[in-house]
């Protein structure tokens, strides 16, 4: 007796493969945005007459224990100056903002240089806040 | 062809059109939620700082204008402690007949124990009273004593 030999098809699953390509990829998106600035502790102000907030190239933030951190990495504040320079580039006005985030109880002896070196540096400052709440 | 459950080849191919569909139905929710999470806005205070001021260079021009100063918990216009509220009127009155930007400078003192959630506020109250804000910075200046 002769027995017919079935032909296996082996079908890759291309669907499968496409999800699971596309959730990937937006699993590093997330991760990578998270990389950025999730893992600085910091407590924003209180204060009246904020804004929402435009896309900045720049990002300051001053933590809890008063270090700072320009676009998520730390930096100090000697050269400071330069290095908002460099961020910034020859962007014209209107598109030099420079955010700041800074923990409430910073004391004015990190802040106020802070602030003086983005201005040295031609940036364009929003403090980011918090709407303040009636007491 | 009656409506009911498939069997056979028809079946089959229900099953893969239902799992693609599932598939998809799935991504598209995750890719809104992370839209949806990226999308959480921040609030913020523009602010012009024009240039900064060293207490180490006098000027004529510094005796001109106005003067706030901070300590940690206090406010001080020109010498005169008052609350924040206050400060906001009586420099919009004092502010109210200069007409040049330049005029409207403000000069901003904070002790170096000053909380930014303090300093924020106050410098908040001179620019809604028409002020713009000029930091005044001390220079530790270092002298070497032979």
């Amino acid at each position: 007796m002769k027995f017919k030999r079935r032909k296996l098809e082996a079908v890759p699953p291309f669907v499968g493969m496409a999800d699971i390509v596309f959730n990937l990829v937006l699993f590093f998106l997330i991760l990578a945005k998270m990389q950025d600035e999730t893992q600085i502790k910091w407590e924003p102000a209180q204060a009246s007459g904020a804004k929402v907030v435009v896309k900045a190239k720049v990002s300051l933030t001053v933590d809890e224990d008063s270090k700072v951190y320009l676009n998520g990495k730390q930096v100090g504040l000697l050269n400071l100056t330069a290095l908002v320079q460099a961020e910034l580039g020859d962007s014209p006005p209107g598109d030099r903002a420079v955010l700041l985030k800074i923990h409430k109880d910073t004391l004015a002896a990190t802040f106020e240089d802070l602030i003086a070196k983005v201005s040295e540096a031609g940036g364009e400052m929003v403090h980011v806040v918090e709407d303040e709440r009636p007491q | 062809m009656a409506a009911g459950p498939a069997t056979g080849k028809g079946a089959a191919h229900a099953a893969w059109v239902m799992n693609l569909l599932t598939d998809l139905a799935f991504n598209l929710l995750i890719f809104f939620v992370v839209c949806a999470s990226s999308a959480k806005e921040q609030k913020g205070k523009p602010q012009q700082v024009p240039s900064t001021q060293s207490d180490a260079k006098p000027s004529e021009a510094k005796q001109q204008n106005v003067e706030v100063a901070m300590t940690r918990t206090t406010v001080s216009l020109n010498g005169a402690m008052m609350p924040v509220p206050e400060l906001k009127t009586k420099l919009a009155a004092l502010l109210v007949n200069k007409a040049k930007p330049e005029d409207k400078i403000v000069e901003v003192k904070s002790a170096k124990d000053t909380p930014y959630s303090h300093w924020i506020q106050v410098t908040g109250a001179i620019e809604e009273a028409g002020g713009v804000v000029t930091l005044q910075v001390e220079v530790d200046k270092e002298v070497i004593v032979k």
